[in-house]
């Protein structure tokens, strides 16, 4: 890797910052002129390069001004179909587009042709991060070499039928070669957290009160400044806030919806921000939390560490006041229930665990995990604190150093250590074409011992096609309401939770729905739109023929389904689930634990640790056992 | 304290920035230049920083990496220290300082030996988990395959594993939850694993490499139910694609696995023939996987065309199918097979309310067809293609599918296959659309481009030719127009040539009863007629012509007598490809089709004489003439030769028979003025005067009709008797010059009105004999004379007819008076030397024979000769019934015998 080290390639410099609004306009931008000046160097030579080589194109090395750059990405939605684009080469790629490069991360990686009235036409701006947050687009330019982006032109420009899987040119090896796309993700995502106002520290649980304040929290206490919390308290804000997987629900696109309402752009603090995080183009620290504590709070003479300590990057200031060490784990709940034979059941969890250490100087925090087979831990994932020793097989000593203020310590993912704390099936059979009898029969908390409690427990049946009229039928245990696309069935609820014993809950029942009207798609949304064109003799012999009842409206349901987004697991709308919602507390899931006994901490001080957990639910989904499911093949490891 | 640490950092990276060249370079250029001290100190400083890796952030890691690596190269550094001191980093959740960790490995992979499983694992693994931002687990995994790429393609030495997939491969199942996006790349790996443990092992992978793809396409086996355009589909779609490039690229020779891949289950739905289309048409578009694509096609044409059930929803495969008649490596038997299949089947169907739907479908069908014409040999289709076509033509209920058919049918019988081929492209090109199969439009109207150029379509006459087979004896530069006699409102009777009998009105009237009141008819007229002296002999003669003149039709009532001129079409293609700007020299192995051609050529007739109708002929398709020096070279004869008129074989083919049909009114020579519309090849049509066609007295001759209750031996005889019948009835002295005689039909009469004349030709019997022989061997209805007899008998050429002895023919001899020849005035005026007269007598006297012959001129004319025969001339005697037509006469004999 000859090249590796060169000027653009190695390292992490950002050209330019754009922020456009859900019309399509640019309400914020910044550049860096001092990358700005190092790329136009490089084109300079890379051209001059050219001339020897009688190659005909150069790079484009000019800066799009706002508006253009604005009709540019309008352009490339008309072309793309949406923001993000295709992802995949469907029938309406177009040679040039990203799409034609057939692959899904150009709906994150994007590029743009500029046209500039005395450069000509079709300027490849490439590679522009995307990353939307809210109504906002956040696009983001890296600093690359501009042997780069002709690979790409060329990657996007073949003409063949696409790339086979390790070919020699390919999109892997340049996202590989090019750590400032990582970095510019990086920058991208920081900046959508300040735009979005959700820039939240991980979730700390003391038993005592909820929830402990952040890094702020625990400067304005260190510093004295009491009875004043600088920062609301997240209520109920589960950990899934900044987690954008877990968020799906019912089909809802995680990352293009706006989460939030038209929020006005904070644009001071994003200045104030992008100034202090990365001087002249160069990103430094990303945390917005360490950079607003700067801001607020200076340094004085107190604040230098002593001299026989390197004081890391993560940890600013040093903490003065009462010792102690917080933990909690986090638990996300994933399972596809699907009650058949053929498909196992598929249980996961993805969890994390929080830490808050309350300590005086830059001590060295240890312990070990343990259970990790038991606990069927497949990833983890740590704190750049975290020095790692060797994975052992079912032990992993974690030894860090910790920064202030909540943070992650590890990611993990596992399988579920206990039974899946609810079982059973849902059936959902249509009588009439507005008509459906389903029944539930559930198991909650079979084989689950005290401490672990189940907070609360609810089960929805979503309809996001049909409105629901009526509905009919008591369960055995619970209430049940319902909305207009959704029947609920609380199941546990009310502050009492349940604990230490395993209950039966049954639901048969009926539920009636609005009659069905045909909703035409709006075309620009079609996905493979051309090609399916209604081909008007396709024929539709559904007068006597179709003998299931329910295949019969399932297909009318279907067929004009639009196409989901990429980022979906699979079209949602198109399936008959029931979708459970809970939460457990006492002990994880996944039999991932800390021994606050264990908690070694170095220089020795006395400091109490805490440890508490959490798990709810993901993607929690019980298919209808007599309709269609999605499913993917058992994993072999 | 970490932002000054930073800053301090950051000074010193921008030491090298500001270089503005490869900081490796500079750095090589110092250290050799600096003295030891200087190298300590460096070394001195890189281990600080190497030591307190904590003082960056992740963002600072990345800028210190960047200038660490090409420094400790320079330094010539243990890259395992470096190794050591960063690599836990890999196992941190900041994609950032994994990917730095992955840059370390690039530049030191030597050093990360036996870690590339590591690695991979933990790349593989970052993508799984469910807390990231879905773009850094999509980026993980295109950094694996960046990595994989990296080592396979030599990068890293030889001995390396291609990431030790084998060991992990089966590992990226997608998972159920996994977005459609992870789930696309996921996929790719198991394309990739598969292929580097096909690398390895060899034969019984192939069932793995199915097992494997139809397991990894599990997860969004959705697509087969839901709508075409949905997103699970492009997923599954795209990962068939990379399986079969994937596999494709180690096994050229043996696509066994690709194959087993495609048999897959991936097909059988209907509804997904659009997608299926658009794939087939990537590979195909694909200059290195096209083959697959074929291979694909040939896969559907042996394995799914025998599956489909007959219905109407048949013709949702019609896209697919166009695409399997495109393909020529696809043998299109089984296709038309199914395709007659079909057609039957729509015509079975058929009933009030199909009438759409049949259009719809049969224009569907013969839209396939119309691909096989064009993308295959005409041959390989001809037999089963003709049966569809000429089935669909007798029996599909529908209109324009019969016809449009029928021109299909009418094209692949007459246009060779290479032209078809052309001409159909063209209307393609026309048109500006690919043939699209879902266009329900396929016969579209092609806008012609109507030459306007008057210049070029002056020229054609240069080199387009229609030429009369068999040439005029008489080159005739002149014609008697009767119009311009200004008589054309009063006409004489002779030259009406029929008029009404005179009561048409009462016949009409009395239509009903014609048995009873013919014979009033007959009284009525007869007041009108002379009174004749009727002997046995003219009441014979009368018998005889009524008899045959009954047969003749009236024209102006049914279908005249029709005189047909053959002729031929050429063109010779250099001109022609010069003015029309056909490229001919696309094809040039292919001599025919290196040819111009034209195609639908109407040939439109006109005259100013009188000779009816003159239908149009019309010319479904003809080549041009190959160039004279190339054409003669091929043939290795010399250019006169091939010049000579009736060429050989070869040569026909780029003639094209053209018959132009007269129906005349007046047995008169004429022009025949010619108009040409044809359509060049690039889709010019060309419209154009051609020379016109010269029609002489001969074209007029005709055999006399016979009667059709005439038994056929004894035609001679009739013959003979009709002609002693005309001769009689056109003689001066006739008795029969008031008669008339109903033509067929009944209501128009004709009049005879002799007259007559003489001609001596002054040529050898001998020559007389051979040009009689050869041009007018049918007319003649008989020979008298005996030595006569001998000399044509012995020739074999005049047969069947009457053969008489002078002496025989009492009646002749006395009409004819053969005597009476000499007394003829006419050698006084012709010959005034004394000597040479007597010769001329004396030998004249030596009689030989009669030649009789009777010729029909239509409409319902006649001319009679009475060759007597002597040894070195002869006498005609020429009667008719039709005078003016002695005025061609003349130099017709003139030409034939004397020439």
């Amino acid at each position: 890797m000859s090249g590796s080290g060169g000027r653009g390639g190695g390292g992490c410099s950002i050209r330019a910052i754009w922020i456009l609004n859900s019309l399509d306009a640019v309400v914020f931008s910044r550049r860096f002129p001092v990358v700005e000046k190092r790329w136009r160097t490089a084109c300079r030579s890379e051209n001059e390069k050219v001339t020897e080589n009688s190659l005909s194109y150069s790079v484009f090395s000019l800066f799009p001004s706002d508006s253009e750059l604005a009709a540019a990405f309008v352009e490339r939605k008309q072309r793309e179909g949406s923001a993000r684009g295709f992802g995949v080469r469907v029938s309406q790629s177009s040679v040039g587009s990203d799409s034609w490069v057939d692959d899904p991360i150009t709906r994150h990686i994007i590029g743009l042709y500029i046209n500039k009235e005395e450069e000509g036409d079709n300027n490849l701006l490439w590679p522009l991060i995307l990353h939307i947050k809210g109504n906002y687009c956040i696009l983001v330019l890296p600093l690359l070499e501009p042997r780069h982006v002709k690979a790409y032109a060329r990657l996007c420009q073949r003409s063949d039928c696409g790339n086979a899987v390790g070919a020699d040119e390919s999109l892997s090896s340049l996202l590989l070669d090019l750590p400032s796309i990582t970095g510019a993700f990086m920058v991208a995502h920081a900046i959508g957290d300040i735009v979005a106002g959700d820039a939240v520290e991980p979730e700390v649980l003391v038993s005592a009160s909820p929830s402990v304040g952040g890094l702020l929290d625990s400067l304005t206490g260190s510093i004295g400044i009491s009875g004043i919390s600088s920062r609301a308290k997240p209520v109920a804000a589960p950990v899934a806030s900044s987690i954008p997987s877990s968020a799906a629900v019912t089909g809802a696109v995680a990352v293009d919806a706006p989460k939030i309402g038209s929020r006005p752009l904070d644009k001071d603090s994003l200045r104030t921000f992008i100034s202090s995080s990365m001087p002249f183009g160069t990103p430094l620290d990303l945390s917005y939390s360490n950079i607003s504590a700067i801001k607020v709070n200076g340094f004085s003479s107190s604040d230098l560490p002593p001299a026989d300590l390197k004081q890391p990057a993560w940890k600013p200031y040093l903490y003065k006041g009462k010792q102690r060490m917080l933990f909690t784990i986090h638990e996300t709940v994933h399972a596809a229930m699907y009650d058949r034979d053929e498909i196992p059941d598929n249980i996961s969890v993805s969890g994390q665990i929080n830490c808050r250490a309350e300590l005086e100087g830059l001590p060295d925090v240890s312990f070990p995990l343990t259970g990790l087979n038991t606990a069927h831990v497949e990833v983890l994932s740590f704190h750049p604190c975290v020095q790692v020793s060797e994975h052992g097989a079912d032990k992993q000593a974690v030894m860090f150093s910790p920064p202030l203020g909540n943070f992650i310590l590890l990611r993990y993912q596992a399988r579920c250590g206990h039974g899946p704390p609810i079982k059973g099936f849902y059936q959902l059979s249509m009588v009439s074409e507005d008509k459906g009898a389903f029944l539930f029969k559930l198991r909650l908390m079979e084989g689950y011992k005290s401490p672990l409690t189940m907070e609360f427990c609810t089960v929805s049946m979503p309809f996001p096609r049909r409105r629901v009229v009526s509905f009919d039928g008591t369960p055995s245990i619970g209430t049940v309401s319902t909305t207009e696309h959704s029947v609920e069935w609380k199941i546990v609820s009310g502050g009492r939770g349940l604990s230490g014993k395993s209950i039966e809950a049954t639901f048969p029942g009926t539920v009636n729905f609005a009659p069905w009207q045909t909703q035409r798609l709006p075309s620009s949304r079609s996905f493979l739109g051309s090609i399916a064109d209604e081909d008007s003799d396709v024929e539709t012999e559904n007068s006597n023929n179709m003998v299931n009842m329910e295949e019969f409206i399932m297909e009318k349901m279907i067929n004009n389904l639009p196409p989901v987004d990429l980022e979906e697991p699979f079209c949602w709308q198109a399936y008959n689930y029931a979708k459970v919602s809970f939460k457990i507390a006492g002990a994880s899931l996944s039999g991932m634990s800390v021994d606050p006994k264990s908690v070694s901490i170095y220089p020795a001080v006395k400091a109490p640790a805490e440890f508490s957990t959490q798990v709810t639910s993901g993607d929690y989904i019980l298919w209808n056992t007599l309709g269609k499911c999605p499913s993917a093949a058992a994993e072999k490891v | 304290m970490f932002p000054f640490s930073t800053l301090l950092f950051l000074w010193f990276l921008s030491m090298f920035r500001n270089r503005c060249c490869h900081p490796t370079v500079v750095l090589r250029i110092r250290i050799r230049r600096t003295s030891n001290y200087n190298y300590k100190e460096l070394r001195r400083a890189m281990a600080f920083l190497l030591e307190s890796p904590q003082v960056l952030t992740a963002c600072g890691m990345v800028e210190f990496m960047a200038v660490i690596i090409p420094m400790a190269i320079a330094l010539e550094l243990q890259a395992s220290m470096l190794k050591v001191q960063f690599f836990g980093m890999v196992y941190s959740y900041d994609p950032m300082l994994c990917h730095v960790v992955l840059k370390l490995y690039l530049s030191f992979y030597d050093a990360f030996d036996g870690q590339e499983v590591e690695i991979a694992r933990r790349l593989m693994l970052i993508s799984k988990e469910a807390q990231s931002f879905l773009v850094f687990r999509l980026l993980a995994l295109h950094w694996l395959l960046g990595l994989n790429q990296l080592v396979m393609s030599g990068k890293g030495d030889k001995k390396k594993k291609p990431m030790a997939f084998d060991l992990m491969g089966l590992s990226f199942y997608p998972n159920v939850f996994d977005p459609l996006a992870l789930k696309a790349l996921k996929l790719d790996l198991l394309a990739l694993c598969m292929e580097s443990l096909k690398s390895k092992s060899d034969s019984e992978m192939g069932d793995s490499v199915e097992k494997v793809f139809e397991d990894g396409i599990v997860s969004v086996s959705a697509y087969k139910w839901l709508p075409p355009r949905s997103t699970e589909t492009a997923v599954a779609f795209r990962a068939f694609h990379k399986f079969l490039i994937g596999g494709s690229s180690h096994f050229d020779t043996d696509p066994s696995t690709t194959t087993a891949i495609m048999e897959s289950t991936i097909f059988h739905s209907l509804q997904l023939v659009p997608v299926i289309v658009a794939f087939v048409d990537r590979l195909l578009g694909c200059q290195k996987h096209c083959w697959l694509g074929e291979r694909l096609l040939q896969t559907f044409d042996e394995n799914l065309l025998p599956k489909v059930v007959m219905d109407y929803k048949l013709a949702s495969c019609f896209p697919l199918f166009d695409r399997i008649a495109e393909n020529d490596t696809i043998p299109p038997s089984r296709l038309l097979e199914l395709l007659i299949k079909f057609m039957v089947f729509l015509v079975e169907k058929h009933g009030p309310d199909t009438g759409l739907k049949s259009w719809s479908k049969g224009s569907k069908v013969l839209g396939v067809c119309r691909t096989m014409l064009m993308h295959h040999h005409s041959s390989r289709l001809f037999l089963r293609l003709s049966r569809l076509l000429a089935f669909t033509c007798l029996y599909f209920p529908d209109l324009e599918v019969r016809d449009n058919a029928r021109i299909y049918l009418r094209m692949l019988i007459c246009v060779p296959g290479k032209k078809l081929r052309d001409m159909l492209n063209l209307g393609d090109q026309l048109l500006g659309i690919s043939p699209s199969p879902l266009s329900s439009s396929i016969f579209n109207i092609q806008s012609p481009r109507t030459s306007n150029n008057i210049k070029k379509s002056r020229n054609i006459s240069s080199y387009v030719h229609l030429d009369r087979v068999v040439p005029l004896l008489v080159k005739q530069s002149w014609s008697l127009s009767l119009s311009t006699l200004g008589v054309d409102s009063n006409k004489p009777g002779y030259l009406e040539g029929i008029r009404d009998s005179e009561s048409p009105v009462e016949e009409r009237e009395i239509d009903g009863s014609a048995e009873i009141h013919i014979p009033e008819t007959e009284t009525i007229n007869q007041p009108q007629e002379p009174l004749r002296v009727m002997d046995s002999k003219i009441s014979e003669i009368l018998g005889t012509l009524r008899r045959y003149f009954s047969s003749i039709p009236d024209y102006r009532h049914m279908p005249g007598i029709k005189v047909r001129i053959s002729c031929t079409l050429r063109f010779e293609s250099e001109p022609f490809n010069r003015e029309w700007g056909v490229d001919s020299s696309a094809s040039g192995l292919d001599r025919v089709g290196a040819l111009p051609a034209i195609y639908a050529t109407v040939l439109n007739f006109s005259s100013s004489a009188p000779y009816g109708s003159l239908p149009s002929y019309h010319i479904p398709f003809l080549l041009g003439e190959p160039p004279r020096n190339d054409y003669a070279s091929h043939q290795q004869v010399p250019l006169d030769i091939v010049l000579v008129e009736n060429g050989n074989g070869e040569e026909e083919s780029f003639r094209a028979p053209v018959m132009i049909e007269l129906e005349p009114r007046e047995p008169t020579p004429g022009l025949i003025d010619v108009s040409i519309v044809t359509n060049a090849e690039n889709g010019h049509i060309v419209r154009a005067r051609l020379h016109s066609i010269p029609i002489g007295i001969e074209d007029m001759f005709l055999m006399a009709t016979v009667p059709s209750d005439i038994p056929k031996e004894v035609i001679p005889g009739y013959y003979s008797d009709l002609f002693s019948a005309l001769w009689e009835a056109c003689g001066s002295s006739s008795n029969t010059g008031r008669e008339t005689f109903l033509l067929k039909g009944g209501k128009g009469v004709a009049a005879i009105s002799g007259t007559q004349s003489v001609k001596l030709l002054e040529v050898p019997a001998t020559s007389l004999i051979r040009a009689t022989e050869r041009y007018l061997a049918p007319f003649v209805v008989s020979v008298i004379g005996e030595p006569l007899v001998n000399v044509v008998k012995d020739g074999g050429i005049i047969r069947d007819i009457i053969w008489k002895d002078v002496a025989s023919d009492s009646s002749l001899v006395d009409t004819t008076s053969v005597a009476s020849f000499d007394r003829g005035p006419l050698h006084l005026t012709y010959f005034d030397d004394e000597d040479e007269r007597d010769s001329v007598v004396s030998t004249s006297k030596r009689k030989m024979g009669c030649f009789l012959i009777l010729i029909f001129l239509p409409p319902r004319f006649h001319l009679l000769f009475q060759m007597e025969v002597c040894d070195v001339s002869t006498l005609v005697r020429i009667r008719t019934d039709h005078w003016p037509c002695l005025a061609y006469i003349d130099d017709y004999l003139e030409a034939l015998f004397l020439a």
